[in-house]
């Protein structure tokens, strides 16, 4: 019975990681079609926002919550408004141009704080389960997860910001003719994807650590989770998370972690094999 | 001047012509009054925790040569290569320290990966390769030098106290690549030898940050210790984890690598206290000679140096025992240092005497099992004076000169 929670717990974290670092990208590259290949990177600067602020005194849940989402946010919007606006509609190009913003970023974090591990350690302690015992902050990622996910969805189909937004990545054109200032949508959505990747880095900075290259583990999970959600923004790639993650989790328990990884990509490669535009297309029709 | 394209061609073909056989020759230190060696660390890169030390004690041993007046009359130039985590870069800096720099040592190349693609360059141009790193065992050619603790010499002490204090039921967990899966393999030999059981090998990709799934995995298996082998910064976050889920308290761990790249200081004491390691050295060993080498280290370097851990002392000992071997030798020449080294030379050194082996080309050394408690390394046994594995008479130069194939431990 206690073995059993304790594997419960290992598949909706594993889903809730996946969720996690895929929010902000889902918003990115599901809405704009910007491929943001810098999105590790930006899960990596709200880890760095997130240490940097707490070892400079601030609470460890102000870091967390409030600087590292804003410090990032400000970081998308420059790169917004220096790269990324430049290049909407050239798919290639966007990817090369965040590629390189990536290097930078890594090279930038490298030069500041050196090519070394840091990190804060976990808060709120542990819950005895039996003979068992799990972290406490697990627990509140999910849970804090699952209200993001939540709230992203409310904002985008119950708010007249979500409408305006969904409009606009819809029909860009119609959307201006009706008075929209598309340009201020986009960089709006990029710089609130930009600041969920952070809040993302800031997240998992307690149990991870923070390094000027961990993003690159990062960005090809959250890629795989998005492309095999497809078109439906939010419950496509929260669908992906759902079939993928335990796929991962279960199989690291009871083979090895390297046929647990290696069968997450190779069910992602299944889905899009049979649904080409993603799990998604099951409930919206293929759009 | 006129200078046609055939006299440039010709003329630099006559000086390439020249450095390469006179490095072949070996005249390398003609008749000047330095002499180069090279070191070959990862300055940057993810493996700079473990390079950037090394190289440190490197500079330092060089510093106190020269202060002392030198080797054979001549100072001692360290040309140090950055090797930046990149496997490719060892053989190509080791080629230019041996023809452009005319080396007559070199250090460094301290992942097993870069050791491997660095030691045929160095055998090629005879340059003696004097190694510092703790590694798994089986490096066995005459021109490679082993200055650290081998497989047998880390893991088999720290096995052998592992089984008799903490239990009987081992769970090891790795990092997936070469060495951590052959200290894998000791782990079998001696839960045999001990009588204890090895409940499972959990190998992880070195990328991987969420060890949930494992952690859960240890619980359910309910070992009394486990032993870790995970190398490299994304690893770490598994400590991170095992500390969050309360475990720390109840499964001890040990580790031959914990420590090396300075985790200790990373992580945050309450992630860390009460994890065992072995290495022949740490910088707060209470001897008179540590006392003094510390007090010395810290006049020239600097009071606030990185901490000297069981891998970066080698960067020291690897210099020192090359300087007695060449003393001995009365010669910086390749053979004559390894003859030297052959009969067996006894050096007292920051982590205690040492003694050069003949037919491994391995070193006899102390190791001692070390405990840490909010960031510091405190002693809780020693083993002294363990000789390197012979590998059942394979790892031997004088039967073997021209053998250069990396051995594995036998079962």
């Amino acid at each position: 019975m206690d073995s059993f929670v304790i594997l419960c717990f290992a598949v909706v974290n594993s889903v809730a990681l996946l969720a996690l670092i895929s929010l902000g990208l889902a918003v990115i590259f599901g809405m704009m079609r910007v491929i943001n290949f810098a999105h590790g990177e930006f899960i990596m600067l709200g880890g760095y926002a997130t240490v940097i602020a707490n070892h400079c005194g601030v609470n460890l849940w102000l870091s967390m919550l409030v600087v590292a989402p804003m410090f990032v946010a400000l970081i998308g919007a420059v790169a917004e408004r220096l790269i990324v606006r430049r290049l909407y509609g050239h798919l290639v190009t966007t990817m090369l141009a965040t590629w390189g913003l990536s290097l930078f970023l890594i090279g930038a974090v490298t030069a500041i704080f050196g090519n070394t591990t840091m990190g804060v350690s976990a808060p709120l302690g542990n819950i005895p389960i039996g003979a068992y015992s799990i972290g406490a902050y697990q627990l509140f990622l999910i849970g804090i997860t699952a209200l993001l996910v939540v709230s992203s969805l409310l904002a985008l189909h119950w708010t007249k910001y979500g409408l305006i937004a969904r409009a606009a990545m819809q029909n860009s054109e119609m959307a201006a003719t009706l008075g929209i200032n598309c340009d201020r949508v986009y960089a709006v959505t990029f710089i609130v994807g930009a600041a969920i990747s952070g809040l993302a880095g800031a997240l998992l900075a307690p149990i991870s650590g923070v390094l000027p290259h961990m993003g690159a583990a990062y960005v090809a999970r959250a890629f795989v989770t998005v492309i095999s959600g497809g078109g439906a923004l939010i419950t496509g790639f929260l669908s992906a998370a759902t079939i993928l993650g335990p796929v991962e989790a279960l199989l690291s328990y009871f083979a090895t972690p390297v046929v647990g990884q290696a069968s997450l990509l190779l069910l992602a490669v299944i889905i899009l094999r049979l649904l080409p535009t993603g799990v998604s297309s099951l409930w919206t029709g293929g759009r | 001047m006129n200078l046609s394209r055939r006299t440039l061609l010709r003329s630099s073909a006559a000086v390439s012509a020249a450095s390469v056989f006179g490095s072949l020759a070996g005249s390398a230190s003609a008749a000047s009054d330095t002499v180069t060696i090279a070191s070959l660390y990862d300055l940057s890169g993810p493996f700079d925790v473990y390079g950037a030390p090394s190289n440190m004690c490197t500079e330092f041993a060089v510093k106190e040569l020269n202060a002392a007046g030198g080797l054979l009359g001549k100072q001692v130039v360290l040309k140090a290569y950055d090797c930046q985590s990149d496997i490719n870069k060892g053989p190509q800096y080791a080629q230019q320290a041996a023809l452009r720099d005319r080396a007559v040592m070199a250090v460094g190349a301290l992942t097993g990966a870069a050791r491997e693609a660095t030691r045929p360059v160095l055998r090629k141009y005879k340059v003696p390769y004097f190694y510092g790193s703790i590694y798994e065992g089986g490096a066995c050619e005459q021109n490679i030098f082993c200055c650290n603790t081998e497989g047998n010499q880390q893991v088999v002490p720290l096995l052998e106290w592992s089984f008799k204090t903490l239990g009987k039921k081992l769970y090891y967990i790795a990092s997936d690549y070469n060495a951590p899966r052959t200290f894998g393999a000791w782990n079998h030999v001696m839960a045999k030898r001990e009588g204890g059981e090895v409940l499972a090998d959990d190998y992880y990709p070195l990328d991987v940050t969420d060890f949930t799934a494992a952690i859960a995995k240890i619980q359910a298996a309910k070992p009394d210790f486990i032993h870790s082998c995970l190398v490299g910064g994304p690893s770490m976050s598994f400590y991170r984890q095992w500390a969050a889920a309360g475990m720390l308290k109840k499964i001890p761990i040990v580790s031959i690598i914990f420590g090396g790249g300075q985790e200790h200081e990373i992580l945050a004491p309450e992630e860390t206290n009460g994890i065992y390691a072995a290495y022949n050295y740490f910088q707060e060993l209470d001897t008179p000679r540590n006392k003094a080498f510390l007090a010395r280290f810290a006049q020239a370097m600097g009071q606030n140096h990185a901490y000297i851990n069981g891998e970066a002392i080698g960067g020291y000992n690897t210099v020192m025992l090359w300087a007695e071997a060449v003393r001995r030798a009365n010669s910086f020449d390749r053979d004559a240092v390894m003859k030297a080294w052959e009969t067996g030379i006894t050096w007292e050194g920051p982590g205690g005497k040492m003694v050069t082996d003949g037919p491994t080309h391995h070193t006899t050394q102390d190791v001692r099992i070390i405990r840490v408690e909010n960031r510091v390394w405190s002693l809780v046994a020693t083993k002294e004076q363990i000789q390197p594995d012979s590998y059942g008479g394979r790892c031997d130069v004088f039967a073997h000169p021209n053998q250069t194939e990396f051995l594995m431990p036998q079962m």
